[in-house]
């Protein structure tokens, strides 16, 4: 064995990494306590403003028209689960390209990449704690929408809903890549994230059914992993469906993973060498 | 740990290594009515390492010396992976920085950019584990490891405190600490003691000196501060401009100048033209050159003459700084320093940009 390395199974290395990218991540978010504060806040803050949008629409917090599109007459966990699933999407997009900026800014990149380590788990272990965030975001917006709008939620259902918000994380994990890669090369991928943001924001069904959508904005829809994902949680939640009744939309969430997990992964390698060959990754 | 003299393999060896940078272009959105001017390939390149060739033996301390902008700092990123050369290639411990670049990247450690490079908002403990988990050590060895270097460099008591509480020169310590973590044979120093107060300067150059005599490490050592290089390093290599000027160790490099004395004057307020006109009056002179200082910060100029003999020019360069009301601060006539050798060498000094 060569001094200074270290043979250790790949499969404990790996975890190991991703483990103590997760714990410094954290740490350093408490280190600021009024980001605390924020996170207990900003979800009421979140979704409120939709609900009350919708109550003046429809003039109640049911609506038959809404019925007859959605199949449920419930408008508060429509928007619930639009706001819950959607918060994925921001935390990851734009947490992991802010991640690495912070990274590069703070002379730590440098560090973090010339490490015999496979830096995919690295990045790994910053979406994890990205979505780590998000899913504590998620049980406050629920815990606030079962105490303040009386909305009702299955235990049995849970299973299958985090399945599937896994599935999602899996997606939104290779578009992050995809930011890493962009904050290496120009230093930041806010704008980017921010646009990407808003064409899911559009183009799935956050805050109206899909079907509201005219024809060809249902088209760009189905090749966005956040639409699947809203779906058949709604289905699994509000219709009371199981996975089999919308296995279609799985497999269609699946192969988007797969095809964003490849290019995303495809794309940061080809994206680091490039900087590492111009120069600009000791740029900040 | 002596150093193997005759060894034919190397630590380090750079053949031909060369990088270039494309310059920024800062064109703006109506930059496109500029194009023709900066159409030019030659003038949009800054050529970093030209064609760099260094040889270090296992255990040897070797100093790079050079100006800011010389090619110390790129030398060390092109060995430690960080920057992939365009020309040329570099073998660090047997390994190919480009064909094997995770072995190269097991077998260094590296301190660059200093005490910025940490997570000030972790404490030195988890500083040292997050890296660990990076170098693939298991974690009951990380532990044990991370004591170690926590009591050698004095952090035990101070180990849970955020590194934001620190002073410069312990952030330092940990900086050096986390590139010994997995006890690399190579360790790559880039100025490892800048910014530093006397005392910890003084402390981290004998644990340096320690690494490579108890320890057997490999230590490539960039500087600009003359006195660390000579007292530190085995051999010592000018660079500037990204070529090595001279390689040699620092007795035999400072040989080179010995038999001539140097005269030193530190001066304020001279003119702008006053090293043209001392070098006029003393022909048979090999160096004439005035280092500027910052005087608003009490460091004066300083005019530096190398060859013919002193006596002789004092009289004439007092002669002349009169004649130009210059107000002389101090004159000495001693013995090379290493920076003498790299100003006779280049014509340029070892604290100024590239030339």
């Amino acid at each position: 064995m060569t001094q200074g390395t270290y043979q250790q199974t790949a499969y404990r290395n790996n975890l190991s990494v991703i483990w103590n990218e997760v714990v410094k991540n954290i740490k350093t978010l408490l280190a600021y306590p009024t980001i605390i504060v924020f996170w207990a806040i900003f979800p009421i803050f979140w979704f409120i403003p939709f609900i009350l949008q919708g109550e003046a629409f429809v003039g109640g917090l049911e609506s038959s028209s809404f019925a007859q599109i959605t199949g449920t007459g419930e408008y508060i966990p429509f928007i619930v689960i639009g706001a819950i699933l959607s918060s994925y999407v921001n935390t990851l997009l734009y947490g992991m390209g802010e991640n690495i900026r912070k990274e590069a800014y703070q002379g730590t990149l440098d560090y973090v990449l010339a490490a015999p380590c496979n830096k995919a788990y690295v990045l790994i272990g910053k979406a994890v704690s990205e979505s780590l965030s998000s899913t504590i975001f998620a049980i406050s917006q629920l815990t606030i929408s079962v105490l303040l709008f009386g909305m009702n939620i299955t235990l049995g259902v849970m299973l299958p809903v985090s399945f599937i918000i896994i599935l999602l994380i899996l997606g939104l994990y290779g578009m992050s890549l995809l930011m890493a890669a962009f904050s290496l090369m120009y230093k930041q991928s806010y704008d980017l994230s921010e646009s990407i943001g808003y064409i899911f924001y559009i183009f799935a069904p956050v805050r109206y059914p899909v079907e509201s959508l005219p024809t060809w904005a249902q088209i760009i829809g189905k090749f966005i992993p956040l639409t699947y994902a809203l779906i058949i949680v709604r289905s699994l939640m509000l219709l009371g469906s199981d996975l089999s009744s919308v296995y279609l939309e799985v497999i269609a969430l699946v192969i988007i993973d797969v095809v964003l997990l490849v290019s995303g992964l495809y794309m940061f390698n080809k994206i680091e060498k490039k900087t590492r060959k111009s120069g600009i990754i000791s740029h900040h | 740990m002596a150093i193997d003299k005759e060894s034919e393999e190397f630590s380090i060896e750079t053949k031909d290594l060369t990088k270039k940078f494309a310059k920024k272009k800062h064109r703006g959105i109506f930059g496109f009515l500029r194009k023709n001017q900066q159409n030019n390939k030659h003038n949009n390149v800054t050529v970093a390492l030209d064609k760099l060739n260094l040889s270090i033996r296992p255990g040897e301390l070797f100093g790079l010396l050079g100006p800011n902008g010389s090619g110390k700092t790129t030398t060390i990123k092109c060995l430690s992976t960080i920057l992939i050369p365009d020309e040329g290639r570099a073998i660090v411990n047997g390994f190919d920085t480009q064909k094997e670049t995770a072995m190269v990247r097991a077998s260094l450690g590296m301190v660059v950019g200093g005490e910025r490079t940490l997570y000030w908002k972790l404490t030195a403990r988890d500083n040292l584990t997050y890296f660990a988990s990076l170098y693939k050590m298991p974690r009951k060895k990380a532990k044990i490891r991370i004591e170690e270097l926590l009591e050698t460099f004095q952090l035990s008591d101070r180990a849970d405190e955020r590194l934001e509480d620190y002073s410069t020169g312990m952030r330092q310590k940990v900086a050096i600490a986390r590139a010994l973590l997995h006890d690399p044979p190579i360790l790559l120093l880039d100025e490892p003691t800048l910014g530093l107060d006397p005392g910890f300067a003084r402390q981290i150059r004998r644990q340096i000196r320690e690494l490579s005599e108890k320890q057997g490490k490999t230590v490539l050592l960039t500087t600009h501060y003359m006195n660390e290089a000579e007292q530190l390093c085995d051999r010592v290599a000018f660079i500037n401009n990204g070529k090595i000027v001279a390689v040699d160790t620092p007795n035999r490099l400072k040989a080179r100048v010995k038999e001539k004395e140097i005269v030193e004057i530190a001066v304020y307020s001279p003119p702008a033209d006053i090293e043209k006109q001392i070098r006029s009056l003393l022909p048979d002179a090999e160096v004439v050159k005035l280092i500027r200082g910052n005087e608003d910060e009490g460091s004066p100029s300083r005019i530096k003459i190398i060859g013919g003999t002193a006596e002789e020019h004092i009289g004439t360069v007092i002669d002349a700084l009169r004649q130009n009301n210059v107000r002389i601060g101090s004159l000495n006539v001693g013995f090379p320093t290493l920076e003498d050798v790299f100003i006779k060498l280049t014509g340029a000094k070892l604290t100024e940009g590239r030339t």
